[in-house]
């Protein structure tokens, strides 16, 4: 548990001179990431830009991202945790077998020299993808890189951060932290927030057929998740709520159009650095915003008798023992 | 409208000491002479007092919320508040959450809570967030002390300009006044450095010291006549002997006025850990003999919290020496935070001197409208346990026993044994809300007076001054009960305080370009909207001159 | 005279039964036990909608029927006795502090995690995060006993302090993740990343292990405290080789990366002349 050592984007523009992207393909999916905060920009610190900074691209093939780095490490398919294990031994000097180093696929040297210039940097940041938090391990794999990150600021100042998908997951993140604490995975049917990944996860509960109604927002599970989890939506009564006919939407009870949010709908997006941005839109729609739908069902419930019998309430599952 | 009658009155603001009189609300939530018609709460035999005012603490925003993030734990075993038709449901503890903060202060019979650090980035998520915490009405205050853009001004001498820019983002932060924290330090820490010199000049800067940003801005506070003078976390936290960097400082204001934050974390002597001792007598003699400046009292508590704060370096110190989580945010250009949990220890010698530390400003400095109680929350110790400190403060017996329970060794390093002060209810409201209220600016607040808010506390006399103060009978709001015999009974919105100090309209296109080199945003898009804002309420700022 | 409990009703959603523990039965009648609430989702319902229930004022309950989404079974516990012929929900004897649970049957995740005391008893698999830490808290189990007899998931054993956790059939990946104290014995291996930055504490193997690559090997030899944990673990029916005829274990030390002084001892059976 090291914690997780961060920044905004603008500190890497301002000041990062070692840069790694770690299991994720910035050039195609997070095209502008290079141009605008990353390695092409100039600052007051880094005034040659480019060349005043390094950056190292490891992902298990090579990418159209790899063209622009400078030092590519092809770790081996499902060894990232152990690599960066290695990397977490070696910075503190730790002795490393070399039979045990070529587990990961990479050679001493390589690794040597990875130490040396993390140490050497004045300011290194390390982006991690998919490759990173969707392969085995899954968030064992990005606490290994945070805590990697963590350690560094004994020697250097070090931070990591993820690199995010599409539809304001980072919003929804620090929007559920405010008012339940918990970031995801949460259950409210004792009245109050609680949080168990796996337990309470969306993907865990559908294909456990743990819920006998879902409401989906803005998402797709439908088309992304296992067999299981899309056989118990088409059982259950489904809504959507969405801009476009959905994979979900075909195997929902209800589908409901929506106007899509930063084109044709107001709100806060949250930057995966979790700045706050305005979207401001550029187009109307004739259909309504996923708030407006949401409030005027709120307003539909509000009007029917309060579902909890009077003077009853549901316990605490207290943690106290 | 409402009226409170046969209550004992303690309202320091206009030297009421627990007469009996009756209080008149009118239907727009203020006091007023008479009123007739309305409920009468019968107060006979109860102690009233003006709501709570939260001068300093941390309750919304990018870096509360990061501490959510990393204290499930904390969350699973707290007080839960389940959903009720008119409440939401929460958690309380360490970090509590939005609406669970909103009913916890109130609970207490706090009305009005300043959220003390804020980066005008994410001051759009602070203002949200502060939308989701009912009740009470809230200020905030924005991090200048390591604003890099402000600092090259002031490194170039550019007082003028300073003094624009600073202006030009309280008001885009839609914020209510000034923190400047570890002045210098922040910026360094952002290579991995930090200013624990005053003089010296900061990392990355050739003339521009700690010393140079305090003055400048404490002056650029009183120019713009912000209500509220600079509100200043100084340099060297919590590091043996820091105390010498905080008088240090405190002539650096040359007479200027300035709210000291949490001075406990400051008020050290000895030269390591195992020398350190409470330095509090020096420190409270300063304020003893300077009228114009106010402190929060930032005392400990022991047990379980988690310390977040702008100083990024004292962050990573902690997490070295404990080993706990540690999270850190920087934030391009203007500050940075750093979350460890952490837990105070009687038996942690250490954390004995910062108890009795605490406690020892709370009773060495005479004027109850210059220290004020807080426990910098969520870093000394969580809100909710404020009548602790205030049982503490009242019973010197009490604090007798505590001290009892420490080691041996504390005896040569605090003067707390030897100080037999109790505070009285008219001290305690003093340093809860009038005091406070004072020191912010906000005239409406932390009184009584026909024409102020109605915002009281009712409480039921009780020797146990923990349970008395812990259990308020009535909460009242704007003149809306919404606590009443330990039930919430209406969480209306709360309002928010800003300031709006003028500045040169040309300052708009000074900023950008130097916006643009150094943020990641565009600059239309970095002023806070003033919709966002719920029920906002602009205060006037009255320039010095 | 043990209080029997029959299901009766298939739960649709997860069914939060935590009041199915000796501690609340002890001293309940009949009719008080059947009027103890539980949670199917949001719904508040008494316990006699879902089950059968014969017997009252006892500590020791037996369960019949397939439970797999009846959680928190034993709760807290600190006596008497749990017997379920089925299966059981996840949290089984999270946070027990004694007594004994018996499942003829599969377990579910979440077994005896965070517990401090007791003996839990799985004679199919369980599932992941056997006597583990709840998400965030520094520590799991702390004392107890957790002997399963089939397959387990991920993170066994996660940040455990002390207390044994032995499982018959193969773990997944992360047995003994931040192990800081306590024993794990794999009688049938586990796959990859066991002791991943294991702080202190013993993983004992009787299969060859992929091991992380931050462990280094130590030595070949018998150690003398296995004869005393074999011996401990008949009474569980579980058998540890030891004798320095049949075989070795090889120690290896790590997790270098934190660095921790866990051990992991994969047993080396002696050739076959």
């Amino acid at each position: 548990m090291g914690g997780k050592v961060t920044c905004t984007l603008g500190e890497v523009k301002q000041r990062a001179d070692f840069i790694v992207y770690w299991g994720g393909n910035p050039a195609e999916c997070h095209p502008r990431h290079f141009t605008k905060y990353t390695i092409m920009q100039k600052s007051k610190f880094l005034p040659r830009g480019r060349k005043d900074r390094t950056m190292v691209l490891v992902d298990i093939r090579e990418t159209k991202s790899a063209k622009a780095a400078d030092i590519f490490l092809q770790v081996r398919p499902g060894k990232d945790f152990e690599l960066i294990t290695i990397l977490r031994a070696m910075i503190k000097g730790q002795a490393v077998g070399d039979a045990q180093i070529a587990v990961a696929g990479l050679t001493r040297e390589a690794l040597e020299d990875l130490v040396q210039r993390m140490k050497a940097a004045k300011f290194g940041c390390m982006f991690f993808g998919m490759g990173l938090s969707m392969t085995r391990g899954k968030h064992m794999n990005s606490a290994a890189l945070l805590t990697l990150a963590a350690e560094m600021n004994a020697f250097t100042k070090f931070v990591a951060m993820p690199m995010r998908g599409h539809g304001n997951v980072t919003g929804a993140d620090v929007i559920m932290r405010w008012q339940t604490g918990y970031p995801f995975g949460i259950t409210f049917n004792r009245g109050y927030p609680r949080y168990n990944p796996g337990e309470f996860s969306t993907v865990d509960v559908l294909v456990r057929g743990d819920c006998d109604a879902a409401f989906i927002i803005g998402a797709d599970p439908g088309g992304t998740m296992p067999q299981p989890a899309i056989d118990h939506l088409k059982r259950i009564p489904t809504i959507v709520l969405d801009p476009h006919v959905t994979h979900t939407s075909k195997l929902a009870r209800i589908h409901i159009t929506t106007a899509p949010q930063g084109i044709a709908a107001p709100g806060t997006a949250y930057r995966m650095d979790e700045i706050p941005m305005p979207l401001k839109p550029a187009l109307k729609s004739p259909y309504p915003s996923d708030e407006e739908v949401v409030r005027r069902i709120n307003e539909a419930i509000d009007k029917k008798p309060f579902w909890l019998p009077e003077g009853s309430q549901p316990q605490m599952l207290t943690a106290q023992v | 409208m409402l009226r409170i009658s046969g209550g004992k009155i303690y309202d320091p603001a206009n030297g009421i000491d627990g007469a009996i009189k009756d209080l008149c609300i009118d239907d727009h939530g203020k006091f007023v002479e008479t009123v007739s018609g309305g409920r009468t709460i019968d107060a006979a035999g109860m102690i009233v007092f003006p709501g709570g005012v939260d001068v300093h603490t941390h309750v919304a925003g990018g870096a509360i919320n990061f501490a959510r993030a990393m204290t499930p734990e904390d969350h699973r075993r707290t007080h839960a508040f389940i959903r009720t038709k008119s409440r939401r449901s929460g958690l309380g503890g360490m970090a509590p959450t939005t609406f669970a903060t909103g009913y916890l202060y109130a609970g207490m019979g706090w009305t009005t809570v300043n959220e003390a650090a804020v980066p005008v980035l994410s001051a759009r998520h602070t203002h949200e967030e502060l939308s989701d915490i009912p009740i009470v009405d809230k200020s905030t205050l924005t991090l200048m002390g390591n604003n890099e853009i402000l600092l090259d001004q002031l490194e170039d001498g550019e007082y003028e300009r300073a003094r624009n820019v600073v202006a030009w983002y309280v008001w885009a932060a839609k914020s209510y006044g000034i923190k400047a924290v570890n002045p210098g330090g922040v910026a360094a820490w952002k290579w991995g450095h930090d200013a624990k010199q005053l003089n010296s000049p900061i990392a990355g800067y050739n003339r521009l010291t700690p010393g140079g940003i305090i003055g400048n801005l404490a002056r650029i506070c009183d120019d713009l006549g912000l209500p509220h003078p600079l509100h200043l976390h100084c340099n060297n936290l919590g590091a043996p002997g820091n105390i010498a960097t905080t008088l240090d400082t405190l002539q650096h204001l040359d007479g200027r006025r300035a709210h000291i934050a949490h001075s406990q974390y400051h008020a050290y002597g000895g030269d390591g850990w195992d020398t350190m001792s409470s330095a509090s007598k020096q420190l409270a003699d300063y304020f003893n003999s300077h009228p114009n400046l106010t402190t929060d009292a930032g005392a400990v508590l022991f047990g379980d919290t988690v310390t977040i704060t702008a100083d990024g370096p004292w962050q990573h110190l902690l997490y070295k020496l404990t080993g706990r989580k540690w999270g850190n945010l920087d934030v391009e250009n203007e500050t940075g935070c750093g979350i460890v949990p952490y837990t105070y220890r009687p038996s942690n010698l250490v954390n004995a001197v910062q108890w009795a530390t605490g406690l020892e400003l709370l009773l060495l400095i005479r004027d109850p409208f210059q220290v004020f109680l807080s426990t910098d929350h969520p870093n000394g110790g969580c809100f909710w346990r404020y009548p602790e400190i205030i049982k503490l403060l009242m019973c010197a017996d009490f604090r007798k026993e505590c001290l009892a329970k420490l080691p041996d060794a504390i005896k040569k390093k605090i003067t707390l044994p030897e100080i037999d002060r109790e505070y009285t209810l008219y001290e305690i409201a003093a340093a809860m809300s009038a005091g406070p209220a004072r020191a912010l600016g906000l005239k409406n607040k932390g009184s009584l007076a026909v024409g102020c808010d109605a915002d009281l506390v009712i409480y039921e006399a009780d020797d146990n001054v923990e349970k008395m103060f812990g259990h308020p009978r009535y909460v009242i709001k704007g003149g809306e009960i919404v606590i009443e015999d330990g039930d919430i009974r209406e969480t209306p919105h709360g309002r928010e305080y800003i300031a709006k100090p003028s500045y040169d309209p040309a300052t708009e296109e000074f900023m950008r370009p130097l916006f643009e080199d150094r943020y990641t945003m565009s600059f239309e898009n970095y002023p806070v909207e003033i919709e966002r804002l719920e029920h906002p309420s602009i205060q006037t700022c009255k320039p010095a001159n | 005279m043990p209080i029997t409990l029959r299901l009766t009703r298939e739960p649709v959603v997860p069914l939060e039964a935590e009041v199915l523990c000796p501690d609340t039965l002890a001293e309940l009648s009949n009719a008080e036990i059947r009027a103890l609430t539980v949670y199917h989702g949001k719904r508040q319902l008494p316990l006699g909608e879902f089950f059968d229930i014969e017997g009252e004022r006892s500590a020791d309950m037996v369960l019949h029927g397939d439970l797999r989404k009846v959680r928190w079974i034993g709760r807290a516990m600190s006596q008497g006795s749990v017997t379920v012929h089925g299966k059981a929900g996840m949290h089984l004897g999270a946070y027990m502090r004694g007594g004994l649970i018996e499942v003829h049957g599969d377990a579910s995740d979440w077994v005896g995690a965070e517990m401090s005391g007791g003996v839990i008893r799985v004679h199919g698999n369980a599932g992941g995060q056997v006597g583990a830490a709840y998400r965030g808290a520094m520590r799991g189990m702390r004392n107890g006993t957790i002997i399963i007899d089939g397959s387990a998931g991920l993170e066994v054993g996660m940040r455990m302090r002390r207390g044994t956790i032995v499982l018959g059939g193969p773990a997944k990946d992360f047995t003994g993740l931040q192990m800081k104290g306590g024993t794990i014995v794999l009688l049938r291996g586990a796959e990859i990343r066991t002791g991943a930055w294991m702080n202190r504490g013993t993983i004992l193997s009787l299969k060859p292990l992929q091991l992380m690559p931050t462990f280094a090997h130590a030595a070949d030899y018998n150690p003398g405290f296995v004869t005393l944990l074999a011996r401990h673990l008949r009474q569980f029916g579980v058998t540890l080789p030891c004798a320095e005829t049949d075989g070795r274990y090889q120690l290896y030390s790590g997790d270098l990366s934190v660095p921790g002084k866990g051990e992991i001892l994969v047993w080396q059976p002696a050739a076959i002349d």
